[in-house]
């Protein structure tokens, strides 16, 4: 009969009553079993990376090449974690970094929020035809390759002396930031009770104090939500920052990561501290907020 | 002091709005009937999209101009620009490493995009049929997306190392082998990279593929199987055809995104072996920051740029035809 696993567990889905998910004991199928078996391995896939990366952080240098899959009879060696703070000899190490990248995401996101969120409430209550533009503008920055940016913003950061500055680069983030904000808090707002809004003006509120007063509270949630997948892009993002960041003294940790490649050739158990510090933290913060990050997603978040 | 007027006029303006409209009327246009009568007082709502059109038009919009302007100068990263005319994109257009880096970025492109659509699609399509611990698989699969791409560059880098890596030393324990060395090797090194890309791009894939597939009514698929359609064929004709849409522009974006892995490329070869993985960000940054010429490297980026969006606007529109068509 059925040979595709989701197609099987589907008839039997339909079959049955409950429409949830994963709730009820259903009869053992073929279909399941192949379904089960596929997602384990993708699951392995997506999980075993990240184990490795603790682990390997853990190790000393001889034995995360001698015996890199081992849990037993290894030489650990903590230590790393201390190297990669430092930073390689006469090098930056994360002690910096993290500040810098602490600088640039603080900038980035309150602006990139505040303005992201008032844009998205305004453009639904604007003449329509103003905001069915401005959004539209937005749309068009999403898709504007970062390719295409760099070299300009090189130049305009050259001209001005901002170069190696992580609080300007931070202002760069956040107008990258900003298409993604405004249009996901824009399809939220388009949801927003207009009843709210009435009984406010009622109320004698104008639209800002309305804005202030009612609707940043009531829009917490996709806030939150928004804030922590621009965070993830800030986090990672190399392109831009590898190219304003010139000094070793600005770089945020992505870019010093890149660097410890070259600088740590033979400590790589340094490296591997690096990748841990840089990677854990965000893992945890998915795990905690994993329910709003993916809704964020569903309405139209996007990493770059 | 300027908020005066323009609060009295909003206070008569809206309880005039809901007594002529009364509430059938705002029932059926809930948006449009308030939205009219605020014409007078909507300076402040306009005066509060100033900022994002500034920081669009100074982010966005003068880069393109100035690009424009480098890609038609002499410029070295110091000093003024030297107008020249279309010298940088005659240059860039007979230059072979263009091209060869142009074709290294479709390949990666549209394979990541391909193999990670496909890989999304069957994990999303098994999620949302509700295999047992549904839940659990939906908040892994997205992981290897929320890792930094560098640290997963340099991570895979040393991963992919012969004989000490952690590929190989897998790889040798099945008795596959653990001496390939997968990214100095000039015919693997590119695969190697769109692997990582795949690996890290199928958690957002999934994710919106599988918004899409949720928002498919149960009673579709009831109608298929009252109509004698077996569960593949419900697949294909029925949870297919209904998310093209997005599947269409999942693969758009991944396209897109795939086109410009900077981050990965460099994090795991710099472009190398030799030129093996020059993609055409990695051209253009090698150009214009440690070469110096940044005219030929905005003629680069201009053309990439150009292409990648009209490739795009292709397949959008291509999609677009064959839904009206279906």
């Amino acid at each position: 009969m059925s040979t595709t696993p989701a197609a099987a567990e589907r008839v039997v889905e339909i079959a049955g009553t409950t429409p949830r998910p994963g709730r009820r004991r259903r009869p053992v199928r073929r279909g399941s079993v192949l379904a089960q078996v596929g997602a384990v391995a993708w699951s392995v896939l997506c999980v075993v990376p990240f184990v490795l990366i603790v682990l390997l952080a853990f190790k000393s240098n001889a034995d995360i090449y001698s015996k890199p899959l081992s849990v037993v009879g290894v030489d650990w060696n903590p230590a790393n974690f201390a190297d990669a703070w430092a930073g390689p000899p006469g090098g930056q190490g994360f002690a910096s970094f993290l500040v810098n990248s602490f600088v640039v995401a603080v900038v980035a996101l309150v602006v990139a929020l505040a303005v992201g969120s008032a844009t998205a409430y305004f453009a639904t209550i604007a003449a329509p035809r103003v905001g069915r533009w401005v959004i539209r503008a937005h749309l068009v920055a999403t898709v504007m390759p970062i390719i295409m940016l760099l070299i300009p913003y090189y130049s305009g950061f050259s001209a001005l002396g901002l170069l190696s500055n992580p609080a300007a680069l931070g202002v760069v983030y956040a107008a990258l930031c900003l298409p993604t904000a405004t249009l996901i808090l824009h399809s939220f707002y388009l949801g927003f009770p207009p009843e709210l809004r009435d009984a406010a003006a009622v109320d004698g509120l104008g639209p800002i104090a309305t804005y202030w007063r009612i609707v940043l509270p009531l829009s917490r949630g996709p806030i939150v939500a928004v804030g922590m997948i621009n965070g993830f892009f800030i986090w990672g993002e190399t392109q831009v920052a590898i190219v304003l960041l010139q000094d070793p003294e600005s770089r945020t940790i992505p870019v010093g990561l890149l660097g410890f490649q070259g600088q740590f050739s033979t400590n790589t158990g340094g490296i591997f501290a690096g990748v841990a510090i840089a990677t854990i933290p965000v893992v945890v913060l998915y795990l905690v907020f994993h329910r709003s990050i993916s809704k964020g997603i569903a309405l139209g978040g996007v990493f770059r | 002091m300027a908020d005066g007027p323009v609060d009295v006029r909003g206070r008569e303006a809206t309880p005039v709005s809901v007594a002529a409209g009364g509430r059938a009327a705002t029932g059926a246009h809930g948006a449009a009937g308030p939205r009219q009568s605020r014409g007078p007082r909507s300076w402040p709502v306009h005066a509060a999209l100033v900022p994002a059109c500034l920081l669009l038009v100074v982010f966005f919009g003068l880069p393109i101009v100035r690009l424009l302007q480098t890609s038609f100068s002499s410029w070295y990263g110091i000093g003024d620009m030297t107008w020249l005319g279309t010298g940088n994109y005659t240059a860039t257009l007979g230059d072979e490493a263009f091209w060869s880096s142009l074709g290294r970025s479709a390949v990666l492109g549209l394979g990541c995009a391909v193999g990670l659509t496909v890989i999304a699609t069957v994990l999303a399509a098994l999620i949302s049929a509700g295999i047992r611990g549904a839940s659990v698989y939906r908040v892994i699969f997205f992981l290897p997306a929320i890792a930094p791409p560098a640290a997963v560059g340099v991570f895979w880098a040393l991963s992919f190392q012969p004989r000490t890596g952690v590929v190989n030393a897998v790889l040798g324990r099945v008795g596959l082998g653990n001496t390939h060395a997968w990214l100095a090797d000039p015919g693997t090194a590119l695969f190697a990279v769109m692997a990582v890309a795949i690996w890290t791009g199928v958690g957002f894939a999934f994710l919106v593929l599988l918004g899409a597939m949720e928002d498919v009514p149960v009673s579709v698929y009831e109608a298929g199987a009252l109509d004698g359609a077996g569960a593949v064929r419900r697949f294909f004709s029925l949870t297919l055809p209904l998310i093209r849409p997005v599947l269409s522009m999942v693969v758009l974006l991944e396209v897109i995104w795939s086109f410009n892995a900077f981050t990965l490329v460099w994090a795991l070869t710099t472009g190398g072996p030799g030129d093996a993985t020059v993609i055409l960000p990695v051209l253009v940054y090698k150009e214009a920051f440690q070469m110096g010429n940044f005219g030929p490297a905005a003629a680069a980026s201009v053309l990439g740029g150009v292409l990648l969006l009209a490739a795009a606007a292709a397949g959008q529109w291509l999609g677009s035809r064959q839904t009206e068509d279906a």
